[in-house]
């Protein structure tokens, strides 16, 4: 019976590929952002947000890029080396690489050296206004020193002496960088054995400037540059921009790695209203692709409007983002003083392993995929896809082993109503002796503005109701008008946020350092949970134990699968204490001419959009085709 | 004349510049974290948050440490927070002295390289001595501009600091202003026709047929949502008509890409036209003289056109200045809906993104605008009906 079920399937599978096979290509994209996301600037070390870095990836190239299973890729380096375990890394360019305008005009050769402008750039106070600085301030030898002295400078001496640095002096004596024009290397040298540099080298943050443009525009004209002035090394040029109506790509003709790099004639990006005016350019042929809203989705799927459609819903692969539960330890009420119930309730052990085991989330999963809610679980604190082992396993398999959780796709594996029970009962005991009363309130801030948010968030106070029960928690959805920065975090109104976090580099320690006791550059602990600010010595302890075992993670620089697996530990200790949640992945609904198995698939920095080597069809993918395609992707 | 025609600039002056000033301050009292996106908030520094800020002209290196945050291993006491054990190396700018700086750069110069690449602005102070040093010869900047390099003055508002990083806020609005002011002038002077013989006829036919569809025309125009209006447009016009459904200027046929947003855009004052239009002009037909001119036998094509519609237009003409000036202004619903590249959605972008550089530039426009409006409907009123007077007693607007 199995063997003839795998020869059904893989005639399906024939018969698909071999409907798509007979499909032409696309040869021009035509695909949207909303107007909410239209990019803000054109220089690439001037950026840290995702809206300019998914366009700027396809007019520049940097060392290194991804493939669509995720692995690092070279790209600008044809060959990449630690001499040393790690401490130094040595990238070696591509010959005939160059500089060119937006007509394609070549303007001058990429050199090595131009890495070292790029990084004196991003490290100069005075021309990049401390943006991109902070990895390799962290990384690189002298690379902190040397954004110092500019700070310092700035001060005594003036923007405009600051501005006049260059590559030679200071930043020559100072920062690990040695680059060789005629060899065409690139030497960095860190400030210990950091084995997932060659990832930090897909960022902006190391990406290559030319000192003849600079020469030319001047530091303030390329700080303001536009697409019609900047110097391209990319796949890509601009060929026409007007600001929240579109852009237009056209593949760049003297590109270096033509010969290897399947490109669109164009890309047009436009931009448009909502998703769901992208629908009705969809429906027109204006588009390529689109992702659909839930009530998009649920008309089609239920076949009450466009069931035509049907046949083509295709699930999109999960984005970069991993969301959790972040519960905050010291939190206040709106009078501004401690909410000593709700700090009280936290710091115990049993009351967050009640949320933890308590909490069946399918249907706040389903909030985002009506259709597979389950495609949305996430169990670990990490993303998926951010590292793999020596044998290819994904980092997160090892932390899933360690909790004793899987994605069956079936049932929402971590739901115990059993253990949630004893956790409660023993939560509920402890804390009535501290005088905690029930039902606890916990308050959960969506912006107000939102009527998504709003239909999302009564789904999550239904399930704590049902799940936990009225007499124990009670969840109050509160708004805030336009920052919950600045409405909500920094008074520390909410018990808890559930937000998502995108690493910028192939390493655990890029989630777990976020979350790490008394660390002042762990982000969710000093913005989110206020952890630093926390009296309780259990709670105390328990981050203490995370904080140690990722400590100890980061200290393993030679064997990249005992890195992983101390890292596993790490992380497998800090959701076990319940310190906080995972929630949630974003999987979404789609129709799409483009095979979404065939881009590139980088689930860390800034690569994801770029429009190379895709495969398309002039005809939108079925369903079927979709997961042949995803069968064939799973086998390569 | 004259006299009151400077009285009423001068007093516009004053009032734009009051806007501007009030707004400017008002800005500035924002709490400093509305100037970062949540993903800046998310990935930025400390260190990284205050140099945007002091970029932005809102803050400034503390002078006392030097951006140091310690003096004297102790920390800082001009820039220190509470009880932190440093200062953060920064201080708050003085408003006044940012609205110095402000009303300062408007008359700076901005320097371009022989390629005609603007390569660094000038400050005024050396406004006067370049023109008097150009034309004698020699270079006022003692060496620091290349050869070829020249000096333009320009109404300088700043650069846009989010939504068009690094781009001047004049240039912005130059680029956004014109196809606004394209689509909003052919739809004005659609609305406007269309209105105003509508408006007429439904007078003309009061109370028939004719008049009952104009009036459910306008009831529904208002009464409908916008949005829901404009969708039917664009999915009829779509599929009926094979208009496009957005803006697009790279179109084969760019003209076509602009039919749907205009048709919108001329719906909803087409109405109005035609609602007021008919109001005056039947509070016209009921008067003295009208019923005179009927019983002399006049026409009533001749009554309709000579009499009634040229004193029922003279309320209607007030307007019709601020309409034609406010066309810069765009439509926010129409242009974002359609993707129009235009000034209607600017400044509610720039308020939400805290672009302040954009924002103040917009506000000056928009106040400019409206008070000219006011003005020349004003003007104009004087020219079509010789009765009003705007000088003199009893009777001054």
């Amino acid at each position: 019976m199995k063997k003839l079920l795998a020869l059904v399937l893989a005639v399906v599978m024939l018969v698909s590929m071999a409907a798509i096979a007979s499909a032409d290509e696309l040869t021009s994209l035509n695909t949207y952002e909303t107007q909410g996301r239209e990019l803000e600037t054109w220089n690439i070390h001037y950026s840290q947000a995702a809206a300019d870095l998914n366009v700027l990836c396809n007019l520049f190239d940097g060392l290194l890029t991804n493939d669509n299973h995720g692995n690092l890729k070279l790209n600008a380096a044809k060959s990449y080396e630690s001499p040393d375990g790690g401490k130094t890394w040595v990238f070696t360019l591509n010959e005939g690489m160059t500089w060119f305008d937006k007509d394609g005009e070549v303007q001058a050769d990429v050199k090595a050296s131009d890495w070292a402008t790029g990084l004196e750039w991003v490290l100069n106070y005075a021309k990049n206004d401390s943006y991109n600085a902070s990895m390799p301030m962290e990384m690189i030898v002298g690379a902190a020193e040397y954004y110092e002295y500019t700070k310092t400078l700035t001060d005594s001496e003036g923007a405009d002496a600051v501005k006049a640095l260059t590559t030679e002096g200071k930043f020559d004596e100072l920062v690990g960088i040695d680059v060789d024009d005629e060899a065409g290397t690139i030497t960095y040298h860190l400030v210990d054995a950091l084995p997932y540099f060659p990832s930090v080298a897909t960022y902006n943050c190391l990406y290559p400037l030319s000192a003849e443009l600079i020469e030319q525009v001047g530091v303030d004209g390329y700080r303001d540059i536009t697409w019609e002035d900047m110097w391209y090394n990319g796949a890509y040029v601009i060929s026409y921009f007007e600001n929240l109506n579109q852009k237009v790509l056209t593949k760049s003709p003297n590109y270096w790695n033509d010969a290897n790099v399947k490109r669109f004639d164009t890309v047009t990006i436009k931009m448009v209203e909502s998703v769901a005016n992208a629908y009705q350019l969809y429906k027109a042929g204006e588009l390529d692709h689109v992702s659909l809203d839930q009530a998009t989705l649920q008309a089609i799927y239920s076949e009450s409007a466009d069931a035509e459609y049907k046949p083509y819903l295709v699930e999109a692969r999960p984005t970069k983002y991993s969301y959790q539960m972040h519960l905050v330890y010291s939190k206040n009420k709106e009078d501004g003083t401690p909410d000593e119930n709700w700090n009280l309730a936290v710091a115990n052990e049993n009351f967050r392993k009640s949320l933890y085991y308590g909490l069946d989330l399918t249907n706040y999963l389903a909030r985002t995929n009506a259709i597979n809610p389950l495609s949305c679980e996430n169990y670990c604190y990490t993303g998926n896809g951010v590292a793999f082992t020596s044998d290819g396993t994904d980092y997160t398999v090892l932390v899933r082993n360690e909790l004793g959780l899987d994605y069956d796709r079936t049932t929402y594996n971590r739901y115990d109503a059993e253990k949630a029970a004893q956790y409660k009962a023993a939560a509920i005991e402890e804390l009535t002796a501290k005088g905690v009363t029930f039902p606890v309130e916990m308050d959960y801030y969506i912006s107000g503005s939102s009527t998504v948010a709003a239909e999302t968030a009564k789904v999550l106070s239904d399930i704590f109701s049902l799940c936990l029960g009225d007499d124990y928690v009670k969840l109050n959805t509160k708004t805030y008008i336009s920052s919950l920065a600045n409405e909500v975090r920094k008074p520390r109104l909410a018990s808890f946020y559930i937000n998502g976090w995108g690493a910028d580099f192939a390493d655990p320690v890029n989630f777990l350092g976020q979350e790490t006791y008394n660390d002042s550059a762990a982000y969710y602990s000093n913005a989110y949970s206020n952890i630093n600010d926390a009296t309780d010595a259990d709670l105390i302890a328990a981050y203490q134990e995370f904080t140690d075992l990722v400590v100890a993670a980061k200290a393993i620089t030679d064997d990249m699968d005992a890195r992983y697996a101390a890292f596993a530990k790490a992380e497998a200790c800090f959701i076990n204490h319940a310190l906080a949640i995972p929630c949630s992945y974003e999987v979404a609904w789609e129709l799409t001419k483009i095979n979404n198995f065939s881009k590139v698939y980088s689930m860390y920095g800034m690569q994801a959009y770029r429009y190379v080597d895709w495969e398309t069809s002039t005809e939108a993918y079925t369903t079927e085709q979709m997961e042949a395609n995803a069968a064939a992707y799973a086998a390569e | 004349m004259v006299k009151y025609i400077l009285k009423r600039l001068l007093q516009s002056l004053i009032t734009v510049l009051l806007v501007l000033s009030v707004v400017f301050f008002l800005l500035r009292m924002m709490p400093s974290d509305y100037f970062f996106t949540e993903d800046e908030l998310i990935k930025f520094t400390e260190e990284q948050k205050y140099a945007k800020l002091e970029r932005l002209g809102l803050m400034e290196i503390c002078k006392t440490c030097g951006g140091k945050g310690m003096v004297e291993d102790k920390a800082c006491p001009n820039c220190r927070e509470g009880d932190a054990a440093s200062g953060t190396g920064y201080r708050n700018r003085s408003v006044f002295a940012q609205l110095g700086d402000f009303f300062y750069q408007m008359v700076e110069m901005r320097v371009f390289n022989a390629k005609g690449k603007e390569v660094k602005t000038a400050t005024p102070v050396a406004l006067p001595a370049y023109l008097s040093q150009k034309a004698g010869g020699t270079d006022p900047f003692e060496g620091t501009l290349k050869e070829g390099y020249s000096v333009r003055a320009c109404f300088n508002l700043g650069k846009s600091i989010r939504l068009e990083k690094g781009q001047y806020v004049t240039d912005v609005i130059a680029q956004k202003m014109s196809v606004s002011m394209e689509i909003g002038l052919i739809a004005l002077a659609i609305s406007l026709v269309l209105g105003v013989v509508l408006g007429v006829l439904q007078a003309r036919y009061k109370d028939g047929v004719f008049d009952h569809i104009g009036t459910g025309y306008t009831v529904v125009v208002n009464a409908v949502p916008r949005l829901v209006i404009y969708t039917v447009i664009m999915i009829a016009g779509s599929s009926l008509f094979a208009l496009p459904m957005r803006y697009d200027a790279t179109a084969a046929n760019p003209d076509l890409t602009k039919v749907l947003p205009i048709v919108c855009l001329s719906m909803a004052s087409t109405a109005g036209y035609m609602l007021w239009t008919r109001r005056y002009m039947v509070d016209e037909l009921n008067k003295d003289y009208i019923r005179l001119a009927k019983l002399k036998g006049l026409s009533t094509r001749k009554v309709m056109f000579r009499h009634v519609l040229k004193n029922a237009f003279v309320p209607l003409a007030q307007y019709l200045p601020a309409s034609v000036l406010l066309t810069v202004g765009g439509s926010l619903l129409v242009e974002t809906f359609f993707s129009v590249p235009g000034m209607g959605p600017e400044l509610t972008k720039a308020i939400s993104r805290y672009d302040l550089n954009l924002v103040q530039g917009i506000v000056l426009l928009y106040a400019t605008m409206g008070i000219m409006g006011v003005f020349l409907g004003d003007l104009l009123m004087t020219l079509i009906d010789p009765r009003i007077k705007l000088t003199g007693k009893g009777d001054v607007r």
